[in-house]
Formats: C-alpha cells, sequence, structure tokens
C-alpha cells in the first residue's frame, strides 16, 4: 500500500530522517516509535505531503504523494490540533470532513453512532467549539474524524497521548478493529511501547532519523523494545 | 519584583514577532507611527495659531476644550475595537509566588503604555507649551494637562472594562447613545458643559480634581475586576459561550463550494478579528462621501473610479487580502483532506464577489451625487468582482503570516502581512481601474466609456476564469510547502 524509497529531509545541512526502504502491505497496522525527534511526526508529514521531501519518494497506492493529489481521497490523518477547525462544534467538524469525503449527514451520524462508548458523552450535543474543549476531548474529536468517509490509510500520531485511560484502552480497540478487516492501513506512533505492542502487528523504531529495528510483533517484543530504550 | 515584570516585559517587546519582520515591514510600520506621530504633533502645535487666525476674537484654548468631548469619544470607538487588552500574558505568572496584588497593578499599569496613550501626548505637551509662550497662567495650564493625561488614561480603563464585562458596555453605550441622540436632535448638547467644564480647570484649579476622582474610579473597578477574576476560569481565560448551531444547507445548492462557503460564514461570525475586519469593510462603502462632498475633486475624473474601487471593494481589501490565512489554523488539515485547491479557491472568489454585489447594492444612495458618480461606482465594483478578485486571491499565494483567528487586532502590528511582495501585488488592484477608466475616458471625453471598459474589463476576467483559476491554483501549489512551515510557526 505504502512503499518509502530512499527518503530523506534536510534542513539546513543537517539530515533528520534518511530511510532506505519501508514496504507497508495493504491491512497492516504499523507502528512507529522513537525518542524525541526521532523523526516520527517528519515521516508522517511527508507522507501526508506537508514537507517536500530532500530525496526519495513515497508511494501510496502506487500514487507519488508528491506529485499528485490523488491519494487524498483514501487517506486521512490526525497529527495534532492543526487539523481541528477551532471555531465549528463537534458535529459540525464530522459533517464538514464528511462532505468533503462524500458523506452525508446520514452517514456521518451512522458512523459516530458507532463511538458513543469512546466518545463518553462528552463530544456530541456539548454546545461547545472545539477550541474551548479540552485537549483530550479534542483529540477524541480528532481521531473520530479521521475514520470518516472509508479511508484505506489512516495516519495517526500519537493518538494516546492526552487521552484518560479508559478512552486509551477504547482506542486500542477500536484500532485493533480497524486492521482486522486487512482493509484498511493504520499507522500510529507512539512513546508508549506497550500501546504500540498490543495495537501493532508490526513495529518500526526510528533513532535519529535511521530505521534501526524492523519487528514483527510478537510475545518477546516489549521486552526488546524496553531493552534498546533502556540501553 | 517591579524589575523583573519590566525585563519580562522588554523581551516580550524586543522578541516580538513585529521586531521580527522583515525591514521593509519594520519600516512600513515606522512610517506609519511616525506619520501619526507628525499628524498630532503638528496639531499640538498648530492649533493654537490655527484657530486664532479662522477666528480672532475667540479665545483658541476654549474652542480646543470644546471640541475635546468628540476626540474623547472617538478614541473610546477607535480603542474597542483597536486596543490589545494585556490580560492573557499574565497567565504563566499566577501560580509563582508573586502577590496577586502586584501582579494586578502591573498589569493595569503596562496596558497604560499603549500606543493609544502615548499618541495623545504628540499632541498635549506641543499644546501646553504653545499655550505657555502666549502667557496662559502657568500653574493652571500644567494642571489642565496633567488633567488631560488623567482623562486619556480613564479612556484606556473605561477601554478594559467595556471589553470585558457586558454590564458596562451596555451603560456605557446607553449613555453615550443618549448624549449623542439628545445632541443630534438639539434637544440638549452636552459637548459645551464638557468644554467649559475642561476650561474650568484652568481657571479653578480644583476642578481638576474631578478628573482625578474618574481615574482612580475606573482604576479601582478594573482593579477589582481583575482581583475577583485572577483565575484561569475567570476573565482571563477567554469566556465559553453556549453555542447556537447555524443551519447553513440553503447553500447546498453551490456543490462542491458549499462547505467551504458554510465554513467560512462559520469563520466569520464566530471569530473576533474576522468579525472586526468585515465590521470594517462597511465603513469603506461610506468612503466616497469624503470625496464626492468635497469640491476639489469634481474635475479630477482619474481619482473616481479609485474611490469606487474602495466603495465597493472593502470586503476585497480587508478579508480577501488575508486569504488563504484566514485557514492559517488548521492549513495543514486543509492541504491533507480531500480537497482540491480549485474548489478552495472558487469558494473564496465567490464570496468575495457576493461581498462585492452587497457593496454595490448599498452604494445605490450614491446616485445622490449623480447618476455619473454611481456608474463610476457600479463600474469599479464590476471591476472587483472580475479581476480585482483574482488580483487579491494572487497576492494571496505570498501571505505567510498566520491569523490566530480568535484574537483582536493590536493596533499597529494589524500590518503583519505586509512585506514587499504584497505592496506590489496591492498596487495594481489600485491602479489598473484608474487606467482602464481614465484612457478611454480621455480618449472619447466621455465618462460612459470609461465605466463601459471598466465593466467589460471586469466581465472579461468572468469569462476566463477557468483560465485565471488555473494559473493562480498553479502558484499555490508551488508555495505550498512555504505556507505550511510559515503557519506552523507560533508567534
Amino acid at each position: 500500500m505504502i512503499s518509502i524509497q530512499n527518503l530523506s529531509k534536510t534542513y539546513n545541512g543537517t539530515t533528520v530522517l534518511n530511510i532506505d526502504t519501508i514496504e507497508i502491505p495493504k491491512g497492516q497496522s504499523f507502528g512507529l516509535v522513537g525518542n524525541n525527534g526521532a523523526g516520527k511526526t517528519t515521516l508522517f508529514s511527508l507522507l501526508l505531503d506537508l514537507i517536500s521531501p530532500s530525496t526519495g519518494v513515497i508511494k501510496s497506492n502506487d500514487i507519488t504523494v508528491s506529485e499528485s493529489e490523488e491519494w487524498k481521497p483514501f487517506t486521512s490523518a490526525f497529527i495534532d490540533e492543526s487539523f481541528l477547525i477551532g471555531y465549528l462544534t463537534a458535529e459540525e467538524y464530522f459533517y464538514f470532513i464528511g462532505e468533503l469525503r462524500g458523506c452525508n449527514k446520514a452517514d456521518v451520524d451512522a458512523l459516530l453512532a458507532q463511538f458513543s462508548d469512546f466518545f463518553h458523552d462528552e463530544i456530541l450535543g456539548q454546545k461547545k467549539y472545539l477550541r474551548d474543549m479540552s485537549k483530550g476531548n479534542q483529540k477524541k474529536a480528532g481521531i473520530v474524524a479521521s475514520f470518516i468517509g472509508d479511508p484505506k490509510v489512516i495516519i495517526l500520531d500519537e493518538p494516546f497521548a492526552n487521552l484518560d485511560p479508559t478512552t486509551q484502552i477504547r482506542l486500542k480497540k477500536i484500532i485493533k478493529e480497524l486492521s482486522e478487516n486487512r482493509e484498511v492501513t493504520v499507522l500510529v506512533s507512539s512513546h508508549d511501547l506497550l500501546h504500540v505492542t498490543e495495537v501493532c502487528e508490526r513495529i518500526v523504531v526510528l533513532n535519529k532519523g535511521q530505521v534501526v529495528k524492523d519487528l514483527a510483533t510478537s510475545e518477546a517484543t516489549l521486552k526488546e523494545l524496553e531493552a534498546f530504550f533502556a540501553g | 519584583m517591579v524589575k523583573k515584570f519590566l525585563s519580562l516585559q522588554w523581551r516580550q517587546f524586543s522578541r516580538s514577532a513585529a521586531f521580527q519582520q522583515k525591514l521593509i515591514a519594520k519600516i512600513f510600520i515606522g512610517l506609519i507611527a511616525l506619520y501619526f506621530i507628525g499628524v498630532f504633533t503638528l496639531m499640538g502645535i498648530g492649533a493654537f495659531y490655527g484657530i486664532k487666525k479662522v477666528s480672532p476674537d475667540m479665545d483658541p484654548f476654549i474652542s480646543v476644550n470644546n471640541v475635546l468631548v468628540y476626540w474623547v469619544l472617538v478614541d473610546l470607538v477607535l480603542r474597542f475595537f483597536m486596543q490589545q487588552l494585556p490580560v492573557l500574558d499574565i497567565k504563566p505568572l499566577l501560580i509563582l509566588p508573586i502577590k496577586k496584588r502586584i501582579s494586578v497593578n502591573f498589569l493595569l499599569a503596562k496596558g497604560l503604555f499603549s500606543f493609544f496613550n502615548v499618541l495623545p501626548l504628540f499632541f498635549y505637551v506641543p499644546f501646553t507649551i504653545v499655550l505657555l509662550i502666549n502667557g496662559y497662567d502657568v500653574s493652571g495650564t500644567l494642571l489642565w494637562f496633567v488633567a488631560m493625561l488623567l482623562i486619556t488614561c480613564s479612556t484606556n480603563f473605561v477601554n478594559f472594562l467595556i471589553n470585558k464585562n457586558n454590564t458596562y458596555f451596555a451603560l456605557i453605550l446607553g449613555v453615550l447613545a443618549t448624549f449623542v441622540l439628545l445632541a443630534y436632535f438639539r434637544v440638549f448638547d452636552v459637548s459645551p458643559y464638557v468644554g467649559s467644564f475642561l476650561y474650568g480647570i484652568y481657571t479653578t484649579y480644583y476642578y481638576a480634581l474631578i478628573p482625578l476622582l474618574l481615574f482612580g474610579l475606573f482604576y479601582y473597578l478594573n482593579y477589582k475586576y481583575l482581583m475577583a477574576n485572577f483565575y484561569l476560569d475567570g476573565a482571563i481565560s477567554k469566556k465559553v459561550k453556549e453555542v447556537q448551531s447555524t443551519d447553513l444547507s440553503f447553500l447546498n445548492r453551490f456543490g462542491a463550494m458549499a462547505p467551504f462557503l458554510k465554513n467560512d460564514l462559520k469563520m466569520i461570525w464566530r471569530n473576533k478579528r474576522p468579525k472586526q475586519v468585515v465590521f470594517f469593510s462597511l465603513f469603506f462603502v461610506g468612503y466616497g462621501l469624503f470625496f464626492f462632498t468635497n469640491s476639489v475633486y469634481e474635475e479630477q475624473y482619474w481619482i473616481k473610479p479609485f474611490v469606487g474601487m474602495f466603495i465597493t471593494g472593502g470586503f476585497l481589501m480587508t478579508f480577501g487580502q488575508n486569504v488563504p490565512s484566514w485557514d492559517s489554523e488548521y492549513y495543514k488539515l486543509m492541504m491533507s483532506q480531500n480537497i482540491k485547491y480549485r474548489t478552495y479557491l472558487e469558494s473564496k472568489w465567490l464570496l468575495m464577489v457576493v461581498a462585492t454585489a452587497i457593496a454595490m447594492l448599498l452604494s445605490l444612495p450614491y446616485i445622490y451625487f449623480g447618476k455619473e458618480i454611481l456608474l463610476i461606482v457600479l463600474g469599479a465594483g464590476l471591476f472587483n468582482m472580475g479581476l480585482n478578485a483574482f488580483v487579491v486571491l494572487l497576492g494571496g499565494v505570498f501571505n505567510k503570516t498566520p491569523i490566530k483567528l480568535n484574537d483582536k487586532a493590536k493596533a499597529f502590528s494589524n500590518t503583519q502581512a505586509f512585506s514587499a511582495t504584497m505592496l506590489i501585488i496591492a498596487l495594481p488592484k489600485m491602479l489598473l481601474p484608474i487606467i482602464i477608466f481614465y484612457i478611454p475616458y480621455v480618449i472619447s471625453g466621455s465618462v460612459n466609456i470609461g465605466v463601459v471598459s471598466l465593466g467589460v474589463a471586469g466581465l472579461l476576467g468572468v469569462i476566463f476564469r477557468n483560465q485565471i483559476f488555473k494559473f493562480i491554483e498553479k502558484m499555490y501549489q508551488k508555495e505550498k510547502y512555504k505556507t505550511i512551515a510559515a503557519y506552523n510557526t507560533k508567534n
């Protein structure tokens, strides 16, 4: 589904990302871990063509993301608060995203109904603008918005940060279900090793912009990751 | 402690975004500031002699006092819309071991060093000096000067109050409106009373106690208000109002553009900055009153389409100028969502066209100045729709200044979006209507031909909009990464 070749990003002579190759097959749940400055957000921004690569290409479903916009209809993401429109209520925001992705109100409502547990009555019907919601609730809204419109690639940067424990557990369940049908490719980054190992079938460790580990998740993965980061 | 505060303030000032702009923007802002300073100083020096020359038997000092009440009014209105309140900056100090009393006093004192409070000094100081030179009583004049400063500061604090508290806002608005209406209908005019009171400070010293008391009162009210609200959920953090969802589904007929149009309307309505800007754009409609009432311009035909461009182009100049910065807070979303740049730009264009059409409707009363004037205004309107809207969109390609939607613009940092390229791009939209009107007009000697050529130019823009949009879209695509990066930096 996603193919990364010779990708690098250099700012003023400092290389912040340098990846020879990563192939992500369709339907894989892909986890990205690494310390601050490892290049996780840079990689995701490159995937979404928010920054331009210094060298190399990213192909999503055979579309070179930096050359064509055709990847947009099947890709969605939540990277940070700048993916939210602060002056809308959560419903208005969901409907807006729905309209962009060709879903009418009924479609969106049907999708939102599945997430009533996840929302925990704190998102819908609040009569509040998104900008006035807590960080955690903003994040919930942003994550669910990225599920609207049947995307084939979902990119979530640090989805577990700022969420309360109950919501974290529910989110893990949601991500697992998403990748179960092998239709949706989910890319998740996190600082929490436990969460990633639970959710992702493959984990790539970035360190200073380089891929240092590429693991198929197993019982031993968590220990291996902990050993790596402790070292 | 105060020393620490001051050093914090200095850093905030010297490291502020305004200071780290490009040189050209600094020069521009500096020039505007200098212009106002110059005008005020000249007024301060010239007012006395000017009035004396016009009406030699009046005491100029009394005349000035009589109109000062209007100045205070205008000052208050300007402040209400432009002056940034020094509130949010104090947030990091909440949990530090600093007495609330000190923080609040500092906050209030800090507010006094606003451009709005410094500017009047450039009038009052020279004016007072001129009075002294002309042999006015020294202690009386100085007392009057101090009283004026106190009144300026009181206005400053009144503005704080009405900005933060709806009760005070309604109260003060009510009082002012009553006086203005009474004066307008000639029932009772308060200004001579205020004038003779202000003059009274000069003759009867203890009158000065009243401005002092007013200053004390407004300072105290602010102090009390801030002390009571010195919590994160108080006045310092923004109020959370209950939201009314608005149904704008009637816009769905615009197809792919509909979501953006609906969003833009909500954006304008629900955020302070765009609301302020659109409000200002209404004033542009009245711009012609300055020109068409003045006989100097009656024969200056070249200036008329220029004025017409302003009358109908208020929204274009204020809102359009800042596209795409209005969406800067969520630009990454817009760039990664299933959005065609083309549709996004078209929706902005449509918005400008509709706003221009509304301005054209509002400008119909210009028929009062003759059919000719109205025709020129309407012709300029068509030109705005068809060509200037595109020029404005094109200018947006180079617009890299993020806008914080829910912050009011600071006076004089409002020019953030200025850069050399912006200035260059702003020129054609002012000059083009003049050229396109004036050349055919001079050749044919007929105003109608000039108007027709304005209209035709606009129409051509509409006809060839596909090609134009294609070009603009390409430009936007080229600058995309730079724009995203620029909007990502917080200032």
